[in-house]
């Protein structure tokens, strides 16, 4: 039974950042913008966490630096893409590997160190306990005592489901996406509309960043993101940037990840195990072009 | 040809300034910096031949890069086609003992074998099942990773050492030095060379090219679209793991933990600047290795912190090329505007 509940709890751990960072890319997706920059905003997001956790003392300020840090990204995408029309692959690229750059030469000029930072003085985001719940058996276990930013997460969902498919500017993002043109002319700019949504890309993957770097763990390493962002690109292309489909395959992912850590227990290599999250969006991306087959 | 030199040479003086304006809020002095790091890569001798030899692995990159995207794969795997031709080549170096004449030949092209195999594996997953070669090589990427950090930990680990490395490959597979510059310049002038020729002046190379332009205009004209995508994914990969084998053979002569980490991924913001281009490739390799090999001495004389570097190639590629599709778009703008001024005279 602690297994099963060890892997329940892996597989969440796993699938909030890809569901956060994905849910942020589907607002960009559904406003027709090719965003690749989910990598480099989670990277930034994770940095600026830590340096607001460990400088202000308080995870409040470590969520709110990391949003913050992830905007600025956001921003530069929005001033390059938007803008300045720079092809968005090119820009999503360059972004990224600023990113990279920028936090490991931030990471060296703050706190002198290479490589880690981890310290007794950054505080971690609470666990939260959910009353009643965690009386449960088994149940209580894994719906109780989670991570904030997972409930955030949970929430998230159907906040986007809500805004993407219930709200007026859900319908303008869909329109942008589907022809920005006919939107430009109805009177609504298409710009508006996609820099509103990277705005908010930037806000789930700063979320996404300080999950990282303040959920389980609390500390920084370099390119900590680790392609996270890039399985979240798959998981929005896997399911048409649906909400509900996003929660549903990062969920997959998650239990890959977990199924990761519990198999080094068996004398898998760790390299090993670490590469299944990456042979799982491989095989993910085959079923989702057979179904594609099947349908033409 | 001119306006892309103007349009370079503005775009880089824009992002030095940048550059300039993030050490002036550091708290740096940017002249003192720049000059340092210029010192210890371009001046003189010794610099410029580091300098070269730290931009074989990214002008072979770039190349890959450049050729990929210019023919229509988004192959963004020359990470790790790079590494898997890196620990090709160390698995020939390791277990083959050969007169340097063979020897340094056949590691060359074990390095390209393994980069072409590894692209190839993307290549037969998008014609077999029509999976997207660009999540898949970077999926492929972060896979390479995790095995060379197998390979090098479990069955090639030297066990005289204390992290994880292979033992050195045979010295007959020692790439020296010739007059001062390392020999691999040798064989990335070669590449070069042929990938210009291929891609300039073969029939493949102009299918190549006509089908990154206009896929359906080149399978009308009679191209067998399949049999290009395979070719350029093959044909990138030996480049990238070209790259790889050569930095083991030059460098090291082994393969350590973390070899030529971040080498690949700037290659393609090498091609990304270039254009595609296979000449503005090698001028700008050139130029960043210029700014990786400077920061290192730089940061001996200045404080400022070698990673700055990397901040600086970030904004240059963000700055050049949004600079040359505005700039490029303004320059066309005013030379209609001078045209219809002399048709109207």
């Amino acid at each position: 039974m602690n297994v099963f509940v060890g892997l329940l709890n892996g597989m969440i751990a796993g699938a909030t950042p890809i569901l956060l960072a994905a849910l942020g890319g589907a607002f960009t997706y559904y406003a027709g913008m090719f965003n690749i920059a989910m990598e480099g905003m989670m990277l930034a997001g994770a940095f600026a966490a830590v340096i607001g956790s460990y400088f202000l003392h308080s995870w409040v300020a470590g969520m709110a630096f990391a949003v913050a840090g992830a905007l600025v990204l956001a921003l530069v995408f929005i001033l390059f893409s938007v803008v300045l029309r720079t092809d968005e692959f090119v820009t999503g690229i360059a972004l990224n590997l600023f990113a990279l750059g920028a936090t490991t030469y931030l990471l060296r000029q703050t706190f002198h160190v290479k490589g880690v930072f981890t310290s007794p003085g950054i505080v971690a985001v609470p666990r939260v306990d959910v009353p009643f719940v965690d009386k449960v058996p088994v149940l209580g276990d894994v719906l109780s005592g989670q991570n904030l930013i997972v409930y955030l997460s949970v929430l998230a969902v159907a906040v986007t489901q809500y805004i993407v498919f219930g709200t007026r500017f859900g319908l303008r993002l869909r329109a942008a996406g589907y022809s920005a043109a006919c939107l430009d002319s109805s009177g609504v700019s298409s710009s508006s509309v996609r820099i509103k949504s990277l705005v908010l890309c930037g806000i789930f993957c700063g979320l996404a960043g300080a999950f990282l770097s303040l959920g389980y763990v609390r500390l920084f390493s370099e390119n900590m993101s680790a392609g996270r962002g890039w399985i979240s690109l798959a998981a929005i292309i896997l399911v048409g940037g649906n909400p509900l489909g996003i929660a549903l395959i990062s969920l997959v992912f998650g239990f890959f990840d977990g199924t990761g850590l519990l198999l080094q227990n068996y004398g898998v290599p760790s390299q090993f195990s670490a590469m299944i999250p990456y042979a799982a969006t491989l095989v993910a991306l085959y079923a989702y072009s057979m179904k594609g087959r099947r349908r033409s | 040809m001119i306006k892309k030199a103007i349009t370079g040479i503005l775009g880089v003086i824009c992002a030095l300034l940048i550059g300039a304006v993030i050490m002036l809020v550091q708290g740096f002095h940017p002249l003192e910096t720049y000059g340092a790091l210029f010192q210890f890569s371009l001046l003189g001798a010794g610099p410029t031949a580091t300098t070269l030899k730290n931009s074989v692995p990214l002008v072979l990159t770039g190349l890959s890069a450049a050729i990929a995207f210019a023919s229509g794969p988004v192959n963004l795997g020359q990470p790790g086609q790079f590494v898997m031709g890196a620990l090709a080549a160390t698995f020939g170096g390791l277990y083959l003992h050969l007169p340097p004449a063979l020897e340094i030949p056949i590691l060359a092209l074990l390095g390209m074998a393994g980069g072409a195999a590894f692209a190839g594996i993307a290549a037969l997953l998008r014609m077999a099942f029509n999976m997207s070669e660009f999540i898949s090589t970077l999926m492929l990427n972060m896979m390479a990773d995790l095995f060379a950090a197998w390979a090098i930990a479990f069955p090639l680990m030297d066990p005289k050492a204390f992290s994880p490395m292979t033992r050195q490959i045979d010295q007959a597979g020692w790439l020296g030095e010739l007059g001062g510059f390392s020999a691999t310049i040798l064989f990335m002038v070669v590449a070069l060379a042929v990938s210009w020729f291929v891609f300039q002046r073969w029939r493949a190379g102009y299918e190549w090219r006509i089908s990154g332009q206009n896929s359906l205009f080149a399978r009308l004209g009679g191209c067998d679209i399949g049999r290009n995508f395979l070719a350029v994914m093959l044909f990138t990969g030996a480049l990238a793991g070209l790259a790889g084998g050569l930095l083991v053979m030059g460098g090291p002569h082994r393969f350590l933990k973390g070899l030529g980490a971040n080498y690949a991924w700037d290659g393609v913001m090498v091609a990304i600047v270039a254009g595609n281009g296979l000449v503005g490739t090698l001028l700008y390799g050139i130029f960043f290795s210029a700014i990786e090999t400077g920061a290192l001495g730089m940061e001996l004389i200045t404080n400022v912190p070698s990673e700055i570097a990397q901040v600086l190639q970030a904004v240059l590629v963000l700055v050049i090329v949004a600079g040359r599709e505005y700039l490029g778009a303004s320059l066309d703008r005013a030379e209609a505007r001078r045209r219809a001024k002399g048709r109207t005279a």
